[in-house]
């Protein structure tokens, strides 16, 4: 009888897959990514040792020792508060405990602080709270703590905000009102992240954390980039990560350009130098999780995506490891198992600089 | 030039996104006397499904569908004299789209609103978050042929399932397909909540609304 292997599916679900199954779910994985991104595919070795690291018979597998990487944290500092709904574990703490238990307890090297409405814009009207939480934190912590949310251009759109929903424009063939929408959207997200940076700085902030930037597509990054240029050029010594929100940057609006690259239609190694030469420290590239295929597929697919993004990119990568990217399945609480080996292959194979 | 050149490009007019070219080239079909729906059918629809194909690969923005779509209606005006009488404007089928209640994850469920509209269905965007009982209504005010229920979290999944008793309880499940997605959603949860099929992305969504409607 053959051996089979204990995996998951991307929806967590448990499967079993002889050596012969991973490996062709880890090529075909492999080869859709290169397909997309027309990037190179592993070498041979490589995909020798993700099937090593998937078939290792350990429940959780670790690093090599000597390539230990950093790991940073987005909203951790509600995690502990945050029930299930919030991605979290629902023990009733403050966000200054939050932020020292990962500090102190779980080994985190950098925190971030945010706002349970994890947006900038919903930061505005409670900043005198969040620079005061800011200050009790830096006296109370040593790893560097930056301010963190996520861009979401969205909440500049109706419902939620002042300008015409471009969905909805679109779905009229305005094509020119849509994109005028999303041009003053990005305006003012990119007036409100730096508004809300420069309170942040004043009250001790080690940097900034753009966390899922693109989400609301091209017009999401382009107003992201400009923040963080104009951050860089305010605060010299400012930190700041910039994370993304997919493996592919949405072309909503299609034609907004940075540095004379058009945003639309990127993946994570197209995004990288554009990310640095806005200025970042760090770069956080993404890749979805399918929850129709094997982890097999899943990691195949994002170690090859993750290898070109770290080989094109200037700054350090922090890939974006957690419930549905990266590889790791899409659950509440992503299983051990899953998490351990994704995150080693990450280390091991993609070469990332820190999770 | 063959049938097949023509269809070719028809079909390549459409992926221009350009009103002008697609135009000029349903004119040309016409002078070769190529039959109106196949001019549709093979030609300009088989276009707009690469346009799909495109989007989803990061090769064509949305703003390219919605032009795509818009050169291809003015394509199929062209043609409408030469259509059998009942096929004229008439719509592939009404759907009824939204996001369930309690997730407001909209982006994805807009584009698949998008690509159903311009693939030629009626298509009634009811928003995000939307309170279950809602799709029911529209369904009947609408008399919609299908249904299609986005959930982006693990934890608002469930309303997918909601959604398909409430049918049921309604009495209306025999009239209505149901076509789940989101990226937690998968063909055995599909299954399992006894939908009628499963999208992984828009212009899939497309293509099973099609299988099943049309
Ligand atoms: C953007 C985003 C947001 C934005 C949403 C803005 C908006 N207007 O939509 C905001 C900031 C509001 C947000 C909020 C939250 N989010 Co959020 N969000 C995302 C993110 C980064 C991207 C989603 C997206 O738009 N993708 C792009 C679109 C194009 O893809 P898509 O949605 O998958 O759609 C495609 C297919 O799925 C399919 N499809 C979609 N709908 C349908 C419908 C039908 C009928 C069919 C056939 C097909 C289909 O076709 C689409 C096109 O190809 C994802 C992570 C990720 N990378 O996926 C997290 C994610 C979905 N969010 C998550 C969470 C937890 C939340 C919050 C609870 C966070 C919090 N703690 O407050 C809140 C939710 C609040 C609520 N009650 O809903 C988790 C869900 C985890 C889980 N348990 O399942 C994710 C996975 C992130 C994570 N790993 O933590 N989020």
């Amino acid at each position: 009888m053959t051996t089979e292997y204990k995996l998951r599916m991307g929806d967590g679900k448990r499967i079993f897959m002889t050596k012969e199954q991973i490996v062709a779910d880890l090529k075909e994985g492999m080869a859709d990514a290169a397909d997309l991104g027309s990037i190179p595919d592993l070498s041979a070795d490589e995909i020798d040792k993700l099937v090593d690291i998937i078939t290792m018979p350990s429940r959780m597998v670790g690093v090599e020792q000597g390539m230990e990487v950093p790991v940073t944290h987005d909203i951790g500092t509600i995690r502990i508060d945050g029930d299930q709904g919030n991605s979290g574990v629902g023990i009733p703490s403050s966000r200054l405990v939050g932020a020292m238990m990962h500090e102190r307890a779980f080994g985190a090297d950098t925190m971030e602080l945010g706002h349970i409405d994890y947006s900038y814009k919903p930061a505005k009207p409670v900043i005198a709270q969040e620079m005061q939480t800011m200050e009790i934190c830096q006296q109370n912590m040593i790893v560097p703590l930056l301010y963190g949310a996520m861009p979401n251009m969205g909440l500049y759109y109706t419902p939620d905000g002042p300008f015409e929903n471009p969905g909805d424009l679109m779905k009229a063939f305005k094509i020119d009102e849509a994109r005028q929408s999303m041009e003053h959207s990005a305006e003012h997200l990119t007036r409100d992240i730096v508004w809300i940076m420069q309170k942040m700085m004043a009250s001790g902030s080690d940097g900034v954390n753009f966390d899922t930037i693109g989400a609301a597509g091209d017009g999401d990054m382009y107003a992201s980039l400009h923040a963080i240029e104009a951050l860089r050029k305010q605060f010299p010594d400012i930190y700041i990560e910039a994370g993304m929100a997919g493996e592919l940057m949405l072309g909503m609006h299609g034609e907004l350009e940075y540095d004379g690259t058009t945003l639309a239609g990127l993946w994570p190694h197209e995004q990288a130098p554009l990310v640095a030469k806005a200025g970042a420290n760090v770069f956080g590239p993404v890749v979805n999780t399918n929850t129709s295929k094997s982890a097999a597929w899943n990691l195949g697919r994002a170690v090859t995506f993750i290898k070109a993004a770290v080989e094109a990119s200037t700054l350090p990568c922090h890939v974006n490891m957690g419930m549905g990217v990266g590889g790791i399945p899409m659950l509440e609480t992503p299983t051990i198992d899953a998490v351990s080996r994704a995150s080693k292959a990450m280390v091991e194979i993609a070469g990332v600089d820190g999770i | 030039m063959s049938k097949e050149e023509m269809f070719k490009e028809l079909s390549d007019a459409v992926v221009t996104c350009k009103k002008d070219v697609v135009i000029a080239a349903v004119e040309k079909a016409k002078g070769e006397g190529i039959p109106a729906p196949e001019i549709i059918e093979k030609g300009l629809a088989a276009g707009m499904n690469e346009v799909g194909v495109r989007f989803e690969r990061g090769k064509l923005f949305l703003p390219h569908v919605m032009m795509a779509a818009g050169a291809m209606e003015e394509g199929v005006k062209l043609l409408e004299a030469d259509m059998p009488k009942d096929a004229v404007s008439k719509k592939l089928g009404v759907i009824v789209n939204g996001t369930v209640e309690g997730d407001v994850h909209d982006i994805g469920k807009a584009i698949v609103s998008t690509m159903l509209q311009s693939a030629g269905f009626e298509v009634h965007d009811i928003g995000r978050d939307v309170p279950l009982q809602n799709f029911i209504d529209k369904i009947k005010e609408t008399n919609a042929d299908m249904v299609g229920l986005s959930a982006l979290m693990t934890t608002t999944l469930q309303g997918q399932k909601d959604v398909i008793e409430m049918l049921k309880e309604n009495g209306m499940r025999d009239d209505v397909k149901v076509m789940v997605g989101g990226a937690p959603a998968t063909q055995a949860w599909a299954d399992k909540i006894g939908a009628d099929c499963y999208a992984e992305n828009a212009s899939e969504a497309v293509v099973k609304a099609k299988e099943l409607l049309v």
